[in-house]
Parts: C-alpha cells; sequence; structure tokens
C-alpha cells in the first residue's frame, strides 16, 4: 500500500460512541445530562453502549434525580455486562442510601436490588441493613423488596447478614404499606427455599390482620396470601380470622376479592359450627357474583376459580344459578366456562330452568357449545336421577330436529344414560335407530353400535343394522372397529343364528387377519378362543352385568382440588393445574448443615435398611463394561467423585453405589472404555505392549480389569495370564479372555478372581506379583498393589448393638490407630456415600467437641470384621482411624484401603 | 470598571473547572481531605469502594475533585479517570510506614501514564497529627520524588482531622494551575 493511501482509514468522523464519550466527560452538566439521555435512547433501541460504562457511571454522583435515575437505568441494564467495573458505582449507591431525600434512598436501595453482580451484592449489605432500619416507610418497603431480590441472588448472604429477621421484624411495623411489602417479600423468599421461613404466628397473625384493613390493594392480596397459608389452632381462631377478613369481600379489586374468597375457604375447613359455615357461604356469594359482571377476561378468570369453589362448596352459589345463565354475547371460552358450572350446579329444584336453558343452547350455531349444551343434558340425566326423564325428553326432541351434530352427540350421552339407568329408557332405542344413517364422527358411530349391540335381543333388526356398518368395517377407526366387533359378538351370542354367525366370521377374519391394529387383533383372538372353547364362559364375560356409571368425569381428584384451591387466585386455579406443574422453579441449593444431613434418629434409617446388595436380582446385571468402584486409585482420575452428591442412599449396597459411579458425567462414556486404570506395565517396557491393571469388585465378586493396548508393529494374540502367591492366595477362576491385538487395538477384559487359592506364608502383604505372556513376546512381570477395600463382603454390615458389643469383646490390644493428616473430609455425605459403595458400612455419628466422629463396619472374606473410627473436623484437613479387628496385623492393609478411599 | 472587569474575568476563569484526581493507598484519608476541602469538616467515612465527586471552589478556581477508591482492588480502576486531568493529588498516610514503597511503587506508576504527562502533582504528607508520621522531607525521600522529571510538584505536610496544611496545598495548585494555564 502506498503511503497516502492510508487517509482512506483514518477518518475525521469519530462515530457514535466516542462522541458519547467526549460529552458525557463534558464539564458542563446539561451537556452531561443530554449525552446521558442519548445513551439511554441508544439503549432502548438495542445499540451496544455498554462501552461507556465508567463515563456513564462518572455521571452518577449528581444532584439532579433525573440524571440520577436514568444512570440508576444504565446500570440496571448494564452491570451484568461489565461486572468488574460495576464495583465503581458502589461507593455512589451507599453514598445515596444515606441521602437525606428519601426518594433517593429508596431509589439507590431498589436499584441495587437489580443489580444481579456477586462480585458487588456483599458491599450492599449495609445499605440495605440500613435502609431496612430507615425512619421513611417508603424506603424500608422498598429495602423488604430488595431483600427477596437479594435472596434470589445469594441465600446465604441474606440469612448470614440476618436480613429475614429484619424482614419478620417488619412484619411489625407500623405502617401497613412496610407491612404489606414485608409478607410480598418473605413470601416470595419462602417459595425459593425449601426449609420453613416464614410462618406466621399469633402474634405476626394481629399485626396482619391489622395491617390488613389499612394497607393498599395489593398489599392486601400480600397478606391474605400468606393469612390463607396460615394454620389457625383452632376453630374459634379460625373464626375470629374469617370474621376480621370478611370485610374484604366488598373489596373493588376483584384480586382482593378472591384472596379473600380462597383464605376464608381455607379457614373454613377448621370451622366446626355449621351456622357459622351456612353464614360465610352466604357472604361468598355474592362478592362471587359481582365478579361476573366484570370484563369477559376476569370473568374467565372467575368462573375457573369458581369451578373449583363448587366442588368444594356447593352451597356457596346454590341460589345463584341464574347468573350463569349464558348471554348471547359472552365470548365461547365464557359460555364454555358456565355450562360447567351450570352442570355443578344443577338440583332437582332448578333442573327445569336449567333444561331450558341448555336446550336453548343446542339450538345456538356455535358447533362446540352446542355439542357441550347436549352432553351437559346428559350430565344432569346421569347426575340426577329424579331429572333423568326430563332430560331424555328433551334430548329426544333435540334428535328430532336432525341436526347432525346434534344427534351424534345426543347418541353419545343417551349411550351413557343407559349405561347409568339399566333397562329404564331403552324404549327410545327406536327412535335411536331411526337416525343411523346420519351418523359420521367415530365416537357417535361407536355408541350407537354399543347400543345395537347392548340391547340386540330388543331390536328386531339388529343383525341387519350391525351388518349396515360392516361393509365399510376396513375403513372404519379402531373405536368404531373394536365396538363392531363386540357388538357383533354380543348379537351373536344374544341371537345365535344364521346370520349373525356369518358375521361373526366376517368380522372376527377382518379383526385378526385383516388389521394392523394390536389392540382390536387381541381382542378379536380373545374372542375367537372364547368361542371356539366355551361359548357358555363367552356368555359370560361378553353379556357380564356392568357396574352403574355415575358423572365423575369434571370432577377433580380431592387432593388435587386442595392443592387448587390453595392456589386460587393464581394461573394455578386458572389452569387447573397444580403450580409446580407449570412454572419451574430453580431452589437453591439446600444448605442444610451435615448436623441437618445425619441427624441420629436417621442413623437407624441407615442401619435398618437392607443390605441386600447380595441379591442381585433385584437390579439389572451391571455389564462387564460398567465401572467397579476399586478405580478409586487411577491415576488420571476424572473430576474427583464426590461432586455430584449422589442422594441415594445405601440401600442396595454396592449395586447401587455402582450405579451412583456410572452416573458420574466423566464416566458416561464408560460403556466403551471406563476410567483410565493405572497402567503397570509401560509400553516402553513391554515392547510396545501396555497392560493397566487393578483389581475391582463388581456385583459380590472380585475381578481383574486389565487393559492391553499393542502399540507394537505386531498382531499379539495367545494372551495368558498366572499370579504369584500372596497373602490373599488371589487366583485367576478362568482364562484370560483376550482376542489377538492388531497393532494399534487396544482390549478391556475383567478376569474373574477367587481367594485362597495360592497363598503365601509370612504377614499380610499388600504385593500381587502377576506375569503376563503372549505367542510373540517374552513373558512380562509386573507387580500391582492388592487393596484391601476390594474385598469388603456385601454382608459387613452389623447392627449397633452387635457393633458396640463386638467392640467391646475385642481386646484393647487389638485396636489400631492411624493418622491421616493430609487428608480432608469436605462432605460427609458424600464420602459416606463412597465408603457405602465399597461395603464400608456406617454405623453411627457423634459429635466430640467440634469433631465429627463416624463408626463403620466392613468385613473381609473368611468373616474377618473391622469395626472402624474415624475422626475429623469436617472441612479441616486431618482424619484419625482407629480400627478393633480379630487380625490387626490386616491394619496396614486396611490403612492403606481407608486412606486411597478418602483421598479419592 | 476595575472591579467589574475582575468579576467578568474570575466568572469567565471560574467557569471552567479543574479536573483534579485525588490517588492514594487505602486508608490514606483521601475521602476525609475531599470533605474537609469541600465542607470544612470531618466526617465520618468508609472505605471507598468506587468514587466520590465533588466541586470545590478555591481562589477562584473550582475544582473537580475526583476521590478514587485506594483499594488493591479498585486500583486498576484509576486509569478511566485520568484522561483530561489536570492534577492529582496524592495523599500519604505518612505513619504507614512499613507501606511507604507500596506507596511509591503506585505513585511512580501513575506518573508513567501518558494520559497524566501534562497533570501537576500535589503530594500530602497526611495524617501528620500521628505520633510516628514522617515529615515532608522523610516522605520526599520515600517516594523518590526527586525522580520526577519535567513536571511541577510540591509536597504539603497535612492532617486532615485538624486541617492542616490543606490549603497551603490547594494554594499551591491553583496557583500552579492558573500560572499553567494563563
Amino acid at each position: 500500500m502506498s503511503g497516502h493511501d492510508s487517509k482512506y482509514f483514518s477518518t475525521t468522523k469519530k462515530g457514535e460512541i466516542p462522541e458519547l464519550k467526549e460529552e458525557l466527560n463534558s464539564q458542563y452538566k446539561d451537556k452531561r445530562k443530554d449525552a446521558v439521555k442519548k445513551v439511554i435512547a441508544a439503549m432502548t433501541v438495542g445499540k451496544d453502549v455498554s462501552s461507556l460504562f465508567t463515563d456513564v457511571v462518572n455521571c452518577m454522583q449528581t444532584e439532579n434525580l433525573e440524571l440520577k435515575k436514568l444512570v440508576y437505568l444504565y446500570l440496571i441494564n448494564y452491570a451484568k455486562s461489565q461486572p468488574d467495573l460495576a464495583i465503581l458505582a458502589v461507593n455512589t449507591f451507599v453514598k445515596d442510601s444515606q441521602d437525606p431525600n428519601p426518594l433517593i434512598r429508596a431509589l439507590a436501595v431498589r436499584t441495587m436490588g437489580c443489580i444481579r453482580v456477586d462480585k458487588i451484592t456483599e458491599y450492599l449489605c449495609d445499605p440495605l441493613q440500613r435502609c431496612l432500619k430507615d425512619d421513611d416507610p417508603y424506603v424500608r418497603k422498598t429495602a423488604a423488596i430488595c431483600v427477596a431480590k437479594l435472596y434470589d441472588i445469594n441465600a446465604e448472604l441474606v440469612e448470614d447478614r440476618g436480613f429475614l429477621e429484619s424482614l419478620k421484624d417488619l412484619i411489625s411495623d407500623n405502617n401497613p404499606m412496610v407491612v404489606a411489602n414485608a409478607v410480598a417479600a418473605l413470601a416470595e423468599i419462602q417459595e425459593n427455599s425449601t426449609r420453613p421461613i416464614f410462618e406466621i404466628t399469633s402474634h405476626t397473625l394481629s399485626k396482619l390482620l391489622t395491617a390488613l384493613n389499612e394497607c393498599t390493594e395489593w398489599g392486601q392480596v400480600f397478606i391474605l396470601d400468606a393469612l390463607s397459608r396460615y394454620k389457625a389452632a383452632d376453630a374459634r381462631e379460625a373464626e375470629n380470622i374469617v370474621e376480621r377478613v370478611t370485610p374484604r369481600l366488598q373489596h373493588a379489586n376483584c384480586a382482593v376479592v378472591l384472596s379473600a374468597v380462597k383464605m376464608i375457604l381455607q379457614q373454613m375447613e377448621l370451622i366446626t359450627s355449621t351456622d357459622v359455615v351456612r353464614n360465610l357461604c352466604k357472604k361468598m356469594a355474592p362478592p362471587l357474583v359481582t365478579l361476573l359482571s366484570a370484563e369477559p377476561e376476569i370473568q374467565y378468570v372467575a368462573l375457573r376459580n369458581i369451578n373449583l369453589i363448587v366442588q368444594r362448596r356447593p352451597t356457596i352459589l346454590a341460589h345463584e344459578i341464574k347468573v350463569f345463565f349464558c348471554k348471547y354475547n359472552d365470548p365461547i371460552y365464557v359460555k364454555m366456562e358456565k355450562l360447567e358450572i351450570m352442570i355443578k350446579l344443577a338440583s332437582d329444584r332448578n333442573i327445569d330452568q336449567v333444561l331450558l336453558e341448555f336446550k336453548e343452547y343446542a339450538t345456538e350455531v356455535d358447533v362446540d357449545f352446542v355439542r357441550k349444551a347436549v352432553r351437559a343434558i346428559g350430565r344432569c340425566a346421569i347426575k340426577l336421577e329424579r331429572a333423568a326423564e326430563r332430560c331424555i325428553s328433551v334430548l329426544l326432541e333435540l334428535i328430532k330436529i336432525k341436526v347432525n351434530y346434534v344427534v351424534q352427540e345426543a347418541i353419545i350421552v343417551i349411550k351413557d344414560i343407559f349405561r347409568r339407568y339399566p333397562n329404564t329408557y331403552e324404549s327410545i332405542i327406536a327412535t335411536l335407530c331411526e337416525s343411523l344413517d346420519t351418523l359420521d364422527e367415530p365416537e357417535a358411530k361407536a355408541s350407537m353400535i354399543w347400543i345395537i349391540g347392548e340391547y340386540a335381543e330388543r331390536i328386531d333388526n339388529a343383525d341387519e343394522l350391525l351388518e349396515s356398518f360392516l361393509e365399510s368395517f376396513p375403513e372404519e377407526p379402531p373405536q368404531v372397529q373394536l365396538q363392531l366387533l363386540t357388538a357383533t359378538v354380543k348379537l351373536f351370542l344374544k341371537k345365535p343364528t344364521e346370520g349373525p354367525q356369518q358375521m361373526i366370521q366376517v368380522v372376527l377374519n377382518n379383526a385378526t387377519v385383516e388389521t394392523d391394529n394390536p389392540d382390536l387383533r387381541d381382542r378379536a383372538y380373545i374372542y375367537w378362543r372364547l368361542l371356539s372353547t366355551d361359548p357358555e364362559a363367552a356368555k359370560d364375560v361378553v353379556l357380564a352385568e356392568k357396574p352403574v356409571i355415575s358423572d365423575d368425569s369434571n370432577q377433580l381428584d380431592p387432593s388435587l382440588l386442595d392443592e387448587l384451591l390453595a392456589n386460587i387466585a393464581t394461573l394455578s386455579s386458572v389452569y387447573h393445574k397444580p403450580p409446580d406443574t407449570f412454572v419451574t422453579r430453580v431452589k437453591p441449593a439446600t444448605q442444610r448443615t451435615e448436623d441437618d444431613e445425619y441427624p441420629d434418629g436417621n442413623e437407624t434409617g441407615y442401619a435398618e435398611s437392607p443390605a441386600n446388595a447380595a441379591d442381585g436380582g433385584a437390579s439389572p446385571p451391571t455389564s462387564s463394561s460398567s465401572v467397579p468402584y476399586g478405580a478409586a486409585r487411577q491415576p488420571a482420575p476424572a473430576p474427583a467423585a464426590p461432586a455430584p452428591v449422589a442422594p441415594v442412599p445405601d440401600l442396595l449396597g454396592d449395586l447401587i453405589g455402582l450405579d451412583n459411579n456410572a452416573i458420574v458425567p466423566a464416566d458416561q462414556h464408560a460403556t466403551s472404555s471406563g476410567p483410565p486404570l493405572p497402567i503397570l506395565l509401560p509400553a516402553s517396557t513391554g515392547q510396545g505392549l501396555q497392560i493397566s491393571a487393578q483389581l475391582a469388585r463388581q456385583d459380590g465378586q472380585i475381578f481383574y480389569s486389565l487393559q492391553f493396548e499393542n502399540n507394537s508393529q505386531i498382531t499379539l494374540d495367545g494372551f495368558m495370564i498366572q499370579f504369584n502367591k500372596n497373602s490373599f492366595g488371589l487366583a485367576a477362576a478362568g482364562s484370560l479372555q483376550v482376542p489377538p491385538l492388531a497393532p494399534g487395538a487396544s482390549r478391556r477384559t475383567l478376569l474373574p478372581m477367587v481367594l485362597f487359592q495360592n497363598m503365601s506364608a509370612g504377614p499380610p502383604s499388600s504385593l500381587l506379583q502377576v506375569a503376563v505372556k503372549n505367542n510373540q513376546q517374552p513373558v512380562w512381570y509386573f507387580n500391582d498393589k492388592i487393596l484391601l477395600h476390594v474385598f469388603f463382603t456385601d454382608d459387613g454390615r452389623m447392627e449397633r448393638t452387635s457393633f458396640l458389643e463386638t467392640w467391646r469383646s475385642l481386646p484393647d490390644s487389638n485396636e489400631v490407630l492411624k493418622e491421616f493428616p493430609g487428608i480432608m473430609v469436605s462432605s460427609a455425605e458424600a464420602t459416606l456415600d463412597r465408603l457405602a459403595a465399597t461395603n464400608m458400612f456406617f454405623i453411627a455419628k457423634r459429635k466430640h467437641a467440634n469433631q465429627d466422629v463416624f463408626y463403620f463396619s466392613a468385613k473381609i472374606p473368611r468373616g474377618i470384621p473391622f469395626l472402624i473410627e474415624l475422626t475429623t473436623v469436617i472441612g479441616n484437613p486431618g482424619v484419625k482411624c482407629a480400627i478393633k479387628t480379630p487380625n490387626p496385623e490386616m491394619a496396614p492393609l486396611f490403612f492403606e484401603a481407608i486412606e486411597t478411599l478418602l483421598k479419592a | 470598571m476595575g472591579i467589574l472587569f475582575t468579576r467578568m474575568f474570575s466568572s469567565l476563569f471560574g467557569n471552567k473547572e479543574a479536573r483534579i484526581l485525588v490517588l492514594g493507598l487505602d486508608n490514606a484519608g483521601k475521602t476525609t481531605i475531599l470533605y474537609r476541602l469541600q465542607m470544612g469538616e470531618v466526617v465520618s467515612t468508609i472505605p471507598t469502594i468506587g468514587f466520590n465527586v465533588e466541586t470545590v471552589q478555591y481562589n477562584n478556581i473550582k475544582f473537580q475533585v475526583w476521590d478514587l477508591g485506594g483499594q488493591t482492588s479498585i486500583r486498576p480502576y484509576w486509569r478511566c479517570y485520568f484522561p483530561n486531568t489536570q492534577a492529582i493529588i496524592y495523599v500519604v498516610d505518612s505513619s504507614d510506614t512499613d507501606r511507604l514503597v507500596i506507596a511509591k511503587e503506585e505513585f511512580h506508576a501513575i506518573l508513567e501514564e501518558e494520559e497524566l504527562k501534562g497533570a501537576v502533582v500535589l503530594i500530602f504528607a497526611n495524617k501528620q497529627d500521628l505520633p510516628g508520621a514522617l515529615d515532608d522531607a522523610a516522605v520526599t525521600e520515600a517516594l523518590e520524588l526527586h525522580k520526577i522529571k519535567n513536571r511541577q510538584w510540591a509536597i504539603f505536610k497535612t492532617s486532615a482531622i485538624k486541617g492542616e496544611g490543606l490549603f497551603e496545598g490547594l494554594d499551591w495548585l491553583s496557583n500552579t494551575l492558573k500560572s499553567g494555564s494563563g
């Protein structure tokens, strides 16, 4: 590039950001303010102005409230993207939280809560603490909400700094707005915590009830919601609370009304006096009715909630059914909900009126609504025995107008009516049959066919009717095919004449040979077998008397209803679903203390859990590729195993332990290779053959896990293995299964091992000498180390009592002690899991001064028990291990093993 | 006429704010000095995590004084404030002899900054009220002030608590700035 072309790259135009930067640093206040406004404008249209962070923050210390608000707005938006620089704003926050102007104090504390940057949250605690005790209620109430926000960022910090207590103190604040916000904050914190944080006591109760009358409408909602979770001590207290709350039912705000209703419903569960309950029901009706005069959307919400309310307390609105009559201009979603409630409120007293309504609805134009109306008539018939006849006559009238979908819907519900009142209304079948040809929907067809089959003996031409359907059998949907099959069988059993006999053959043939539908085929084969072996039995089965049905299709399960009623006036009561089915909440990791995790009572739980690890059938057999636990001393350990705290208690001993291991992410590739084994014969020594191996325990058996890697230039085959005499008499239980290894190939195998085969004399030693040969190379020798824990058996669990007895019965000379100053137990749970996975069974735990003392038992083959006492301070280095065993000469080996286990 | 002219002159000049940074290690007394200068009284302070900025009017000069937090974690961000700075007030805790070495290193690092090339430097050997406080000569020695080249500088013994030496320093500063700019 020639020299003067460079001018094209330098421009006198600076671009927007440098210009803004300059203006932000202007010495004139007005210019700075304009600049910040420009920055905010750029920010809101999506331009990235985060690079101006320090310049904007430098404008933060100003007397000008407008400018300050703008800078705060900027901070909320960009602090997250500039977490390091955000610290520069801290001092200004601190200053502003002490500003003489309460608006600025509140603004500061509110903004602080919106800045989700870990590095600065701790600096914000002091200002927050001050603001919680501020003289100005506006500041206090803002600070209360800020605590909830901070809890979401750092729950531990909130708890450590005692903010929860401060919040609870605010419940007793003399300003109702502050009380309401404190309640809202506590309720939100409670929702995100697994521990009980916000519990209303009789003291706070009276505070809340007092504040309720004075605070804003939304504050009332928070307080009412909190009160509805309060469990009154007795009926009298419940009555008192309800009495104080009933005036809220008259509130103009729907949310207040619904929350009040929720709260009263909850407390009513405790009230025993029927008079009081009746009175309350009477009082709740008018406000609920009033909700239905609001906009359709609010009506819908009200109706969904009322739907729940009438399921629990039908009496409340028993006399108000008229308000649920649909208006012609109601939106369809309101109409549908109203219908649902009308069905629930229909009674012998009002059924005539209701039927008139339904009948009218059935002539409207909206198909879905009409269908639902027809269905509603049927459901009323099923619900109200005395009104059934009237309902049926309405249905027949509707059938006569011959509107296709009305007829079909009517037939569907009549089928249900027949089942509800057997042998009562069958006289109308003839009328139904007239409409046969018009049926084109599967459900209606299926219902009609069911009727024909069920009442074949009363329908003279039942066989003809069915036959007309049979022609199209292959094309019918499965629902209809199934009914046709059953109806034909019924017909045949009832009228075993020639016609039906032919039909049944056609149907069975169609339903077995010609169909792909397994349900249909199975049912057909069952019928076929029944009919061909024992027609009488077939009669008993197919024509068995059916149980009478009832209308509970739209009733919610009582426990679900309870949960939904507790969530009235929330989305949950609109969806009719429990909140956790559609809200995903990030629960903070439970910060239980170690003591909570293993309270003394839990020990029995541990001790009593069945040690049925030997019962391998209980869990799927672990494939040879899965990783045995012995991998504790792998040379390049994948991220230390205890990280994901597997909450699975050691119920299945070893097997679950294996599974735990398998879910450690780093081990997921275990299917192919598993974690690396220690290399015992490096390729450099083995002329290109590398052998890694380790003893492992799996499914209660001891294996020698081996990996052969052929890095040489030739294919190696004919592998054999031999073990030297050793202290435990370990020997191969079978031959080594290694196929010829091509150059570059590797192979992993598990060699089953037996004990006590070729014992060596002398004191116990962990040395295991191994020899491996193949057809191409000389014999390779290498040494391995036996880690005792591989031998720990599944039956090593001791009851507490027998543990104590054994401990006492062994002389003190059998106790051996060793300290591991470098080992630290950081999590008792993870360590216990790990130890349990190697059959070192947890017996009990006690606290001694600041130390935790754990007791374990383990057993090695030939029934040699080890009683183990581990003393440590969780989280601090240094573990003391004392063991008692009849074979103290094994102690060094044991210590080697425990050291490996604890280190892992 | 003469009075009017002076007033006009001073208002013209007074409009121009001199940008001054107050730097120094944590706990040197920067924030206390700032508010002593601004309000004339001693306020109780907490460690400044971030900055304080105040306008101080003295000798017809408006100083826009930036007091930056001195903690190790914040020192890296000092550089965000360097552009357009006319003067630096470097505050040293004269009684904290252990950290004078660090104070010296930070000080000379600042002087190396390109953006501060034209800034005059005023050093406050603060906390003279404390027993064992080094005097200005000793602080000059410790900070190796004689190494300063091509820059106007001065050192004053101060006690922010007692209010001693601060305005003398500011006098020097205003005179230096006036002569420099005028």
